[in-house]
């Protein structure tokens, strides 16, 4: 069992990672000249979770007006400014960080930073763009109802979260949304979109200097201009989610299934929790990257019920989730969901075999290279490390990590961790036909069943 | 790209290349008859060793020492072009079964020895014109995915148990991308309604009663026909040797037989005389278009130019159909594809509606468009903005291993050489606006257009 080790210390790569005197911004940026594009990316350590009640989706949304028009470039233009230089520039919305994503040709980088900086700090947020995105966001809300993925994704989060910011949609509510003003937009962006909070990653056909460079002065615009306001400057804080009390089950109710979507879980871990490894290789024994994991076999391989199913965690500031998707004909769904409970519960109950520990722990490790194999990835790495405020080079530390464990010691977090009578079950699915096998199947009263429509808020 | 491990089968690309065929293929011919090994530019630094060995295998090695890692895709010139009525889904169904059971390795045999050794996006996707098996490695398990590979190419049992298993998984897929997907339900009834006679008038996962009335036989049959040395193209990206991989290929690869080449398709479709149109009710909440224009195949001079109008009208950030549609509230997202198949295909525009507006709008307004394009000469600047489009797509089309292989085995497939790719973008950074015009004037033609419209069930 070799660890991979990445090669880029001998490439003509640099990574840079600078704070700037004064200032609190952040830079990471790796030189790689083999093709001639650029990747920026701009994130502020704060995200979707600053909502706040009934204003579902403002973070995004005053992302989304960014790019939108500046006190000196309308949207036409800068989209126009765009096309010219062979560029994109689009804006993410995660519930703990917000970036501008960003790629140019690199015979045009000036001007585009030149037009990044005015896009940040020069925000113009004009009423007519407000009312056009209120229509665009509410529409694409709407066309998310067609496709069940989406909403059982949304509904999950929804259900598992009960309340806690973790389970706001990222878009937002279209009830929330269509009350937004320009005075709350503008003052959330003062809120956001601050020097304290700025990380810049990027790689490319650049020179690191530059990058670094220009990080520097679009701090110092910030900082200046957050002089003139009376922010405090306090980081992002989240408070951890509740853990259920009983197992649950919401159907989703949508006319004409053939196919339902099932997402089941709990409550997850930190990223810096002391059993975060082994409970990493817990997981992907059970539903990881592997055709070979429990949930493939069992589901997919041995009784054709769904095309997929996987295991997974998601992280964040605080313990996000942990949750086992498939996707069943609805004539197999009670079976499966039924089957799936039992190997959740014989996960907690019994741990993993000796043989999916070893050739889990022997697969995680052979291709744990692919964490950190390409520009992109190690920019996505910094991105994670620095926004969940993780050690510098947690990402490449997972093959060192894994090879140090143990398989009692897994099953013991596994033991510890997995509760198969507090999860939270959501199915996509036609309630008439589901109801009653799914309360049967997942060993709740019928009585106790949620249902709601699919196209309620 | 995202690694899912669901998606087994990704059925088709949409994409935007072309060349003339009489140039690549006097061009692949000669070249294969005057020397077996040519190394040919790609781009930036990377070039391409073309190897052709003496039972019609085609090798193509890119070294690219970045990182310790490889990516390795064999591409099959098979797809659902070659399926006849009553077996449609046969193509896609066999890709599923590539990995079950062969001669020296046991079901599931191959999919653990190769995540053992630390693969990464182990997968595969049949489209209408070729099927392509994907994966990355490690760089010392070079021979391990070579030996893997090569016995699969000629060396798979299908029994009966895992074909009906396998089938029922082919058969939630379908579920899956078609019943329970509106835009899948659109997308085939679209291919179904423009074409009346080629096979590109079936969706690439088959009709149901088709799968249903399968087997196994059938499946080995197919692969007998198909699955040769002669009929396939390795794409190996990364850190490796040429000289390395070119002689384990021919150990491992070396004693395979060629196969007689199928007969070519045959089957013209009968010039589109009318529009026809047809309207779906389902279960979405704002309306969905779609409009399917005949267009010629990839090797038509006029695709580069096609290539151009696609960004023209919905590339990047500024377009013409946005402007029409998303500025005035009609549309939340509008999008075109100009298929790049083998046979005459179509170009394809798609709107999804905002809340209360009707697809018949947004039709009108797009064939207004249309209209626009084959009566005017489109700006300079316009033109331009296009072109720097296309050009920025490519050069990102080109970032990772996997990209790089996926570019040389999708042109090595349908062109017979990748440089129909290279010579593509030369091609569009030439198209003048009369030409935009002159093939916006021929293809865009009442009687060749077909549209699906989606509305509220």
């Amino acid at each position: 069992m070799k660890t991979q080790k990445s090669k880029a210390s001998y490439l003509a790569m640099i990574l840079f990672f600078c704070g700037a005197p004064g200032f609190s911004a952040e830079i990471a940026f790796e030189r790689d000249p083999s093709l001639p594009v650029v990747n920026i990316n701009v994130a502020f350590k704060t995200g979707a979770v600053t909502d706040g009640p009934r204003k579902s989706g403002l973070t995004n949304f005053m992302g989304e007006m960014l790019l939108r028009g500046t006190r000196i470039r309308s949207k036409k233009q800068i989209e126009l400014d765009l096309d010219q230089m062979g560029a994109k520039l689009d804006f993410e919305t995660r519930a703990e960080s917000i970036i501008l994503r960003g790629s140019v040709l690199s015979s045009q980088l000036e001007p585009y930073l030149k037009l990044l900086s005015e896009v940040i700090t020069q925000p113009s947020f004009p009423e007519i763009e407000i009312s056009k995105l209120k229509g665009e966001i509410s529409s694409v809300i709407q066309e998310e109802l067609g496709h069940d993925g989406a909403l059982g994704n949304r509904a999950f989060s929804k259900y598992l979260f009960q309340g806690h910011p973790y389970g706001n949609p990222i878009l937002g509510k279209i009830s929330d949304l269509k009350k937004f003003n320009r005075t709350e937009i503008l003052g959330h962006y003062q809120q956001l979109v601050r020097e304290p909070l700025l990380l810049v990653v990027g790689s490319g056909d650049a020179s690191a200097e530059r990058m670094n460079e220009w990080t520097k002065l679009l701090g110092h615009s910030l900082a200046l201009i957050q002089s003139k306001q009376n922010l405090s400057s306090s980081a992002l804080s989240v408070t951890p989610p509740k853990p259920a009390t009983r197992r649950r089950l919401l159907i989703v109710d949508k006319p004409d299934r053939t196919q339902t979507q099932i997402n089941l879980g709990q409550i997850g871990i930190l990223m810096t929790d002391p059993n975060y490894f082994k409970l990493y290789l817990g997981n992907s024994a059970l539903g990881g990257h592997s055709f070979s994991s429990i949930l493939m076999q069992e589901i997919r391989v041995k009784r054709g019920w769904s095309y997929g199913a996987n295991s997974a965690f998601r992280f964040g500031l605080q313990p996000r989730s942990w949750l086992v998707h498939l996707f069943p004909a609805s004539k197999d769904t009670p079976d499966a969901l039924a089957y799936t409970l039992k190997i959740v519960e014989n996960l907690q109950k019994n741990g993993i075999s000796a043989e999916q520990f070893e050739f889990t722990k022997r697969s995680l490790i052979n291709s744990s290279g692919f964490i950190y194999n390409t520009p992109s990835k190690r920019v996505e790495n910094t991105l994670l490390e620095k926004s969940l405020n993780l050690p510098q080079g947690f990402m490449r530390s997972h093959a060192d990590r894994i090879a140090s464990l143990r398989r009692d010691e897994v099953n013991q977090a596994l033991k510890n961790f997995v509760q198969p009578d507090h999860l939270a079950i959501t199915v996509v699915g036609t309630a008439k036909e589901l109801k009653s096998p799914l309360a049967k199947a997942a060993g709740i009263s019928e009585d106790l069943i949620e249902v709601e429509p699919y196209d309620a808020e | 790209m995202t690694k899912t491990i669901l998606l087994l089968s990704l059925l088709f690309f949409s994409g935007c290349s072309s060349i003339s065929s009489d140039q690549l293929s006097s061009d692949a011919r000669t070249a294969t008859q005057r020397v077996p090994q040519e190394i040919l530019p790609l781009s930036g630094s990377f070039k391409v060793n073309r190897i052709q060995f003496e039972n019609g295998l085609r090798l193509l090695v890119v070294e690219d020492h970045s990182s310790p890692t490889f990516a390795y895709q064999t591409w099959f010139k098979v797809g659902s072009r070659n399926e006849v009525p009553g077996k449609t889904g046969l193509a896609h169904l066999f890709e599923h079964l590539m990995f079950k059971e062969s001669k020296n390795l046991k079901d599931g045999d191959f999919d653990r020895l190769l995540e053992s050794a630390g693969a990464e996006g182990e997968n595969a996707f049949t489209s209408r014109d070729y099927t392509a098996y994907i994966q990355e490695m490690p760089a010392t398990q070079l021979e391990l995915i070579i030996k893997a590979e090569s016995e699969r190419m000629t060396q798979v049992i299908v029994n009966d148990q895992s074909f009906k298993t396998e089938r029922e998984v082919v058969q939630n897929e379908r579920r899956f991308r078609n019943e329970n997907s509106p835009d899948g339900i659109m997308d085939q009834e679209l291919f179904q309604l423009a074409f009346r006679q080629h096979p590109y008038h079936w969706p690439v996962i088959g009709y149901q009663q088709d799968l249903d009335s399968m087997s196994a036989r059938d499946a080995s049959q197919f692969y007998r026909t198909f699955y040769a040395p002669n009929h396939a193209t390795i794409v190996v990206v990364g850190d490796v040797k040429t000289e390395v991989v070119r002689d384990l290929v021919k150990k491992h690869y070396g004693s395979l037989v060629s196969q007689p080449t199928p007969e070519a398709i045959q089957i013209a479709e009968p010039n589109q005389t009318d529009p026809r149109r047809k309207q779906l009710a389902l279960n979405i909440q704002v309306e969905k278009l779609l409009i399917g224009y005949k267009i010629p195949g990839f090797t038509n001079d006029d695709m580069p130019t096609l290539d151009v109008i696609q960004n023209l009208l919905t590339g990047g950030k500024n377009n013409r159909l946005r402007d029409a549609l998303v500025e005035t509230g009609i549309a939340s997202s509008v999008g075109s594809y100009d298929f790049e198949d083998r046979d005459p295909s179509l170009f394809i525009i798609m709107a999804n509606l905002q809340k209360g507006k009707q697809a018949g709008k947004a039709e009108k307004i797009i064939l207004r468009q249309l209209k626009q394009l084959s009566r005017e000469l489109v700006s300079s600047a316009e033109l331009q903005r296009a072109k720097n489009k296309s050009q920025f797509s490519f050069y990102q089309g080109l970032e990772s291993n996997y990209e790089k292989a996926y570019f040389l085995g999708t042109y090595e497939s349908l062109a017979g050489h990748f440089n129909a790719g290279l010579l593509h973008e030369k091609r569009v950074a030439a198209v003048t606006a009369r030409d935009v015009r002159r093939v916006a004037q021929r293809y865009f033609q009442p009687q060749s257009r077909t549209v699906i419209t989606g509305v509220k069930k």
